[in-house]
């Protein structure tokens, strides 16, 4: 059964409450209250009330004044006025004004009541789905947003660096600047490359459906290894994996290879140059109910306010190797579809640790 | 003007090597440059800039900005330098270049005074000239 919906009726006539309550209350979930103030006490307790009924002839104040008064600190409840005078001009005029949804005469038939609450509450409901609606796609257009900008340096930037490099190299004799300015220019279309395929990543996680199967770490690993190998000899690091699994671990085999991959090959970028003793361990750990993942690295760590933005879209918390700013954010994206989570520790100039963890079921 | 009054100091700043490298290229080939350094990093620029001795400032350096940079941005380093007492300041000439199509990223980098012209990547040797002359014109 759907949960009822919670009225508030305020009225100074003790006898208008009991008779509304006793009408109402199977129905509804019926709140009362006998003046303005223990009406704002109710409203301020209870922050699901949908609807509010409210006397227009009160003591200390007129059902409109009320109404005016409570909309900018409960603007969400629909606002019906009950008035046994034909008081049309303020009625008509609060109607206009904004403030109120609707009326309904006293003494009022039961009819008139559930009609307006139907329609107050349908009104609600809509009028709450649309915000959420609006929230979402204001959440998707900001992303849209920074895509659209991101574009424009990360697609852009590197064909501009080609196309300047081509003007250059027109005018160029010596052939081995020639081929220092290919060298840089084949780096230039790696990189766009790289970030169509990040891109690529992105919308798979976005759109795709998880293929849940048993997984075959060792051989995830031999493709990851086969992914890097060329950066990783290059770079002369040291690739340590150990794999300790007790349980059958069920994943998105194409989902979790991102991760990994990722992780990988930031830990590859991100070492110290200079450093004879680069070295990355990969540490899996597959029991029940849950699989962990230990990234860890003694390259150049992630300086310590840069720890909390560097899951975010775009961005770069380094300038040694120009990455796109998609990969932890990509990670992030993954592992949320996953139900799962990551967390980073670093030390500046000693290295990370990202730790992940996937629910294995 | 002789040619030879024809020339300027410059500063590069730019993440992408690529970039920086065109840069460097294009301003040696058009026989422009006294003095000219490259910086992949905006706030080492910075520091080079800050330990140039007042003395060795006579002569103008146009700096070519990046405008979309990790760490430090184009537009940081633009707020930064203008902190800088005015005496030196009046020896630099700012022009940014960047890829970017942003609008809001424009008209920011034009709201500094310091950043005389914005220009789209890549850098080509006909606004170079112009530059020069107006750098000259400085001191």
């Amino acid at each position: 059964m759907p949960e009822k919906i919670k009225i508030l009726y305020i009225d100074d006539e003790l006898n208008n409450l009991v008779g509304f309550k006793a009408s109402f209350r199977l129905d509804y979930n019926v709140l009362v209250a006998e003046n303005t103030a223990e009406a704002l006490d109710i409203l301020t307790k209870h922050s699901d009330i949908r609807i509010i009924f409210c006397d227009q002839r009160m003591p200390d104040k007129t059902g409109v004044e009320f109404f005016e008064e409570i909309r900018n600190w409960f603007p969400h409840p629909i606002r019906i006025l009950i008035t046994g005078y034909t008081d049309v001009e303020a009625v008509i005029s609060a109607i206009n004004r904004g403030h109120i949804f609707r009326y309904v005469k006293k003494p009022w038939a039961d009819a008139d009541i559930i009609s307006a609450i139907d329609e107050g509450y349908k009104f609600y409901t809509a009028h709450s789905l649309l915000a959420i609606k609006n929230e979402e796609l204001q959440k998707a257009y900001n992303e849209l947003d920074k895509f659209a900008y991101s574009v424009s340096h990360d697609i852009r930037g590197p064909l501009s660096g080609i196309m300047g490099a081509i003007k250059v190299v027109k005018h160029l004799d010596d052939v081995n600047e020639i081929k220092e300015m290919l060298g840089l220019m084949e780096n230039s279309v790696k990189k766009l490359d790289a970030f169509i395929i990040s891109m690529h990543d992105y919308y798979t996680i976005q759109r795709g459906e998880l293929r849940i199967k048993d997984i075959d770490l060792k051989q995830v690993i031999e493709d990851i290894k086969d992914i890097h190998q060329t950066s990783i000899t290059s770079n002369k690091v040291e690739l340590i994996v150990n794999i300790s699994q007790e349980e059958t671990f069920w994943c998105d085999e194409l989902t979790l290879k991102l991760v990994l991959n990722n992780l990988v090959s930031n830990a590859i970028k991100y070492q110290k140059q200079d450093n004879g003793n680069k070295f990355i361990e990969l540490n899996i750990e597959v029991a029940k109910g849950q699989a962990t993942i230990y990234v860890k690295d003694n390259g150049i760590g992630i300086p310590e306010n840069y720890l909390s933005e560097i899951f975010n879209l775009f961005f770069r918390a380094s300038t040694q190797d120009a990455g796109s700013g998609f990969g932890l954010y990509n990670v992030k994206d993954a592992l949320l579809k996953l139900n799962g989570g990551i967390k980073v520790s670093s030390v500046l100039g000693e290295g990370a640790v990202f730790k992940v963890t996937i629910p294995n079921k | 003007m002789s040619e030879k009054s024809k020339k300027a100091n410059f500063i590069i700043i730019d993440d992408s090597q690529l970039d920086c490298f065109i840069a460097e290229k294009l301003i040696k080939h058009s026989g422009f440059d006294k003095n000219m350094r490259s910086f992949l990093v905006a706030t080492e620029a910075l520091d080079y800039i800050k330990g140039i001795k007042y003395s060795q400032l006579d002569e103008p350096t146009i700096i070519v900005l990046d405008l979309l940079m990790p760490v430090m941005s184009g537009v940081e380093f633009v707020e930064e330098f203008e902190k800088l007492p005015f005496s030196i300041r009046n020896k630099y000439l700012i022009v940014a270049f960047t890829s970017s199509m942003n609008k809001k990223d424009m008209s920011r980098i034009r709201s500094y005074k310091s950043v005389k012209y914005i220009f789209d990547k890549p850098i080509n040797a006909q606004v170079l000239l112009p530059l020069i002359d107006e750098c000259n014109s400085l001191i």
